[in-house]
């Protein structure tokens, strides 16, 4: 019987790495070729495939259990800063939210257990508050103010240009995730009305003609940092 | 190391002694947003390539938002100046010019706001500035004849002219001021010139024709350390300007009581907007009987466009402290909170660092300064929801729920923070506190009108010439606080109304800018003080537009708990809408007001009850305007909306409105 093993297989040594090679697709083209050869799957290269199954699926595993940790680890550490505190939910929130940017879901669940806090109670409080998200931020955060002295100074042209320059609604992130585009209240500047947060920068007595500027620096930082 | 009483007392002995030579760069959020970080690596940078021995200082802000990053700057020789608008360049020139060539800069002097009435010292230098219509144009021209008079008299090598960038008068002809005395010329004219050199800077003898007597209108408690203290230093606090001497007088000088006695001769009232007078608060915590009483600070300062909790925070935040640990040594609490916008990382920071530091040198903790009180202090972030400012909302949000308010009564001060009594105060409050206890209720009631006493906080803002914080006695008009302390309004356009209180206020027009401000005055008005935001609106401001504006602030944070606000304010909004596209009709401005008063009747909290304010007050004073868009339709509405709101295009676009509009005071109640 394994002499008549098909010549597609390679030989003995070789084989592992080229099986590991193989990603899903093939190893499903390889079996439905062998049975079509043969009439059945030879014994050494069906258990040949399972062990490298095995492998993929045991990497996954480790990764994903690595995470989990990872999330684990977080959690517990915010929450035992905050552990003895009443009312800590918020505060946890802020920490969580400072660390990733947002508040991701499996962070919230791992939350939940930590807490005995029902993740209902959690999602209650998150959306409710204007300031945490559920979506990761963009790598690039372009936020208009829009206070009362920037709405009098004119922010609602500097709204249109950036939607129109970035394509994409306030609270929106662009698609290849670059930016994100956020109106706020009122970022206590009033001085400087109308005021745009770029990157961290404020920026102040900004003029819808300079938007088109910012978001070309940007583009340009990043290329040269790409090279 | 721990103080005790003896300490704190020989510190107030010794008070201070600065270096000669010093620069203090201000660092609050809205400097640092306009480059005071890098002015002052600038500054450091160049003093120590040049080897130079000033120190260097830092500060909150004085509140000259129209000018930061601001810097003030002392040195042999030289009167003690403010700069403005200082970039990295400038801040070249005041190691270059002022401290190494010891003159002034041109173009970015802030004068001093106390002003002299008599020379008592030889003039050294003459700041100048034309504060006319026309954009300053003739400051050139008198800084060069001042100059050439001085020549001719031989004491050029003596004086020096700088043109200012700010001189604290407005609309007065040319301003002249001579330093270091600040006796300070008005209306100066080209013929005046060679009188006052002749007579002041040759003889020192004030010119009184000319003289500007009319003394500063601001006078600052709240913020009388911004711009001095160092927020980020306790000893600073300590030493410089005599902090926690306050707490001291009461924990050792005083009872509890007597210390809410000396807040109800200051009369001071709440100054987060509805004005319950401090002491009763006080004293209705510590009358009910608990095993804990809370003291809150509500630095969840919503309104936008108003700053004054954020700078206070970022500038002077001991005081805010020690005036929460007099609060709660009044009402016998040991627990307390300060809630701070998680929006203003930088006043989060400051009080994070003020808490640290006096805990180390137990003003907090355990058996203050040796007086068996004892006061533990902490932070909690909101996170952005205007209703968090609404009391019961804000225990709420504390308490780590959602902002939901809740109905009163109970009030807080009978069940608050997990049920205990609980004393909310807001920051500008507590800020007034160790003021007064230092210097006296009598004292503080001293200011103000008959109900309103001591002073407030405006942050100025919109289109005004200078944004920034103002403080005056109470019965200031509005008048003096936009025309004569922030300069009046942008681009000598015409005002057309001042809308104070933010979403939950009203505008004023015109025809009351006489009001004195009280809490009273304004709520006649149909707006309200609030925490103290004022925006300036000229002619090109649609009020219509305006209202909508302030309605979809509120309808976006209404938490959704009662109907009237949940539902009416969406309501409203879609009429205003409809309204503001010119497809309204006459039965609309009915509508609105039967709305409008729904929800202020039957709202739950007050962020419901005054949404409609904005509405009300628009259609009360500009109902013409609501009119104008009804019977216009459309084409007036594209016509409207084709001007932009922004002061970068509009100056070409004619006004939107009627000129006549703003004169007809009753004219909202004869449109429905």
């Amino acid at each position: 019987m394994k002499s008549a093993a098909p010549e597609s297989l390679p030989k003995t040594g070789q084989r592992h790495v080229e099986l590991g090679r193989q990603d899903e697709p093939s190893l499903l083209n390889l079996l439905q070729d062998l049975e079509q050869q043969h009439g059945f799957v030879p014994r050494d290269v069906s258990d040949e495939i399972s062990r490298v199954v095995e492998i993929k699926l045991e990497r996954i595993r480790r990764i994903q259990s690595k995470l989990e940790s990872t999330t684990r680890r977080d959690v517990l550490q915010h929450v035992d800063r905050w552990r003895n505190e009443e009312g800590n939910l918020i505060m946890i929130l802020h920490a969580i939210q400072n660390q990733y940017g947002y508040v991701p879901r499996e962070v919230a669940m791992e939350l939940s257990r930590e807490l005995g806090v029902k993740l209902a109670r959690i999602y209650e409080v998150i959306t409710f508050y204007h300031y945490f998200r559920l979506q990761p931020p963009g790598a690039h955060n372009i936020t208009v103010c829009n206070g009362t002295a920037c709405y009098l100074k004119g922010s609602t042209d500097l709204l249109n240009e950036t939607r129109t320059q970035l394509g994409i609604a306030e609270g929106q992130t662009t698609t290849d995730r670059q930016f994100h585009f956020e109106v706020v209240r009122c970022i206590g500047c009033c001085g400087m009305a109308p005021a745009m947060v770029v990157d961290g920068k404020t920026c102040g007595h900004v003029k819808a003609t300079d938007i088109a500027g910012y978001i070309s620096t940007i583009k340009a930082q990043k290329g040269a940092t790409k090279k | 190391m721990k103080l005790t009483r003896e300490n704190l007392e020989s510190i107030a002995a010794q008070p201070l002694v600065d270096p000669p030579e010093w620069i203090r760069v201000q660092l609050d959020t809205g400097g640092i947003a306009a480059g005071a970080e890098d002015a002052f690596s600038a500054l450091a940078n160049l003093r120590n390539e040049r080897h130079l021995g000033f120190t260097m200082l830092r500060a909150g802000s004085i509140g000259y938002s129209f000018a930061d990053p601001v810097v003030e700057v002392q040195t042999a020789g030289m009167p003690r100046v403010h700069y403005g608008c200082v970039t990295p360049d400038v801040a070249g020139s005041i190691i270059v010019q002022h401290i190494i060539g010891k003159t002034l800069i041109d173009d970015h002097v802030i004068a001093a706001r106390t002003r002299s009435l008599e020379i008592s010292a030889p003039v050294t230098h003459i700041l100048v500035r034309d504060t006319g219509p026309g954009s300053a144009s003739k400051t050139e021209f008198f800084q060069f004849s001042i100059n050439e008079e001085l020549k001719r008299r031989g004491l050029s090598n003596r004086v020096q002219v700088a043109r200012a960038l700010d001189i604290g008068i407005y609309n007065r002809g040319v301003v002249v001021q001579l330093l270091p005395s600040a006796v300070t010329y008005a209306n100066v004219l080209a013929p005046d010139v060679a009188r006052i050199v002749a007579e002041s800077v040759e003889n020192s003898r004030v010119l009184d024709d000319l003289l500007w007597k009319t003394p500063d209108k601001q006078v600052r408690i709240a913020l009388r350390h911004c711009g001095d203290v160092d927020p980020c230093r306790l000893d600073d606090y300590l030493r410089r300007v005599g902090g926690y001497q306050a707490l001291r007088r009461a924990l050792f000088d005083l009872t509890p009581e007597q210390v809410i006695a000396e807040m109800k001769a200051s009369a001071l009232r709440g100054r987060g907007g509805a004005g319950f007078p401090t002491w009763m608060k006080w004293q209705l915590t510590r009358a009910q009987p608990a095993a804990q009483r809370y003291v809150i600070c509500n630095g969840d300062e919503g309104d936008p466009g108003a700053f004054m909790d954020r700078s206070v925070l970022e500038s002077d935040p001991h005081a805010v402290l020690e005036g929460m640990l007099i609060a709660a040594y009044a009402m016998g609490s040991s627990k307390g909170y300060f809630y701070i916008r998680a929006e203003y990382p930088k006043a989060v920071e400051r009080i994070d660092r003020a808490i640290l530091e006096a805990r180390e040198q137990g003003l907090l903790g355990e058996n203050i300064l040796g007086s068996g009180f004892s006061f533990e202090a902490k932070i909690r972030l909101g996170a952005g929801a205007f209703v968090c400012g609404e009391e019961t909302a804000l225990i709420a949000s504390i308490e780590g729920k959602r902002g939901s308010p809740s109905p009163r009564p109970p009030y807080p001060s009978v069940r608050g923070l997990w049920g205990m009594p609980t004393a909310i105060n807001n920051v500008e409050t507590l800020a007034c506190v160790p003021a007064i206890l230092s210097r006296g209720g009598a004292w503080f009631a001293g200011y103000g009108t008959a109900t309103s006493k001591g002073t407030k906080v405006f942050a100025v803002t919109g289109k005004v010439r200078n944004a920034q914080l103002v403080e005056v006695p109470m019965g200031t008009t509005l008048r003096e606080i936009i025309f004569d302390i922030c300069g009046g309004v942008m681009d000598d356009k015409e005002i057309k109304a001042v809308q104070t209180g933010g979403p939950s206020g009203g505008v004023i027009p015109v025809q009351h800018l006489d009001t004195p401000v009280s809490y009273e005055t304004l709520q006649q008005l149909g707006s309200i003080m609030g925490s103290g935001g004022m925006l300036v609106m000229d002619k090109t401001d649609s009020m219509v537009e305006v209202a909508k504006f302030y309605l979809k602030f509120c309808v976006d944070e209404s938490c959704g708990k009662c109907a009237p606000c949940r539902i009416g304010g969406y309501q409203l909004l879609q009429i205003l809408d409809k309204i503001s596209r010119g497809r309204g009709g006459p039965d609309d401005i009915l509508l609105i007001r039967r709305i409008c008063l729904a929800m202020q009747r039957a709202s739950l909290c007050g962020l419901g009850q005054t949404a409609a304010n904005p509405v009300l007050s628009t259609l009360r004073y500009f109902g013409e305007e609501y009119k104008a868009f009804i019977d216009g339709g459309a084409a007036y509405a594209r016509k409207v909306s084709r001007v932009p709101a922004a002061g970068t295009a509009a100056a070409s676009a004619p006004p939107p409105v009627p000129a006549a509009t703003a004169a007809s005071p009753a004219s909202g109640g004869t449109v429905s």
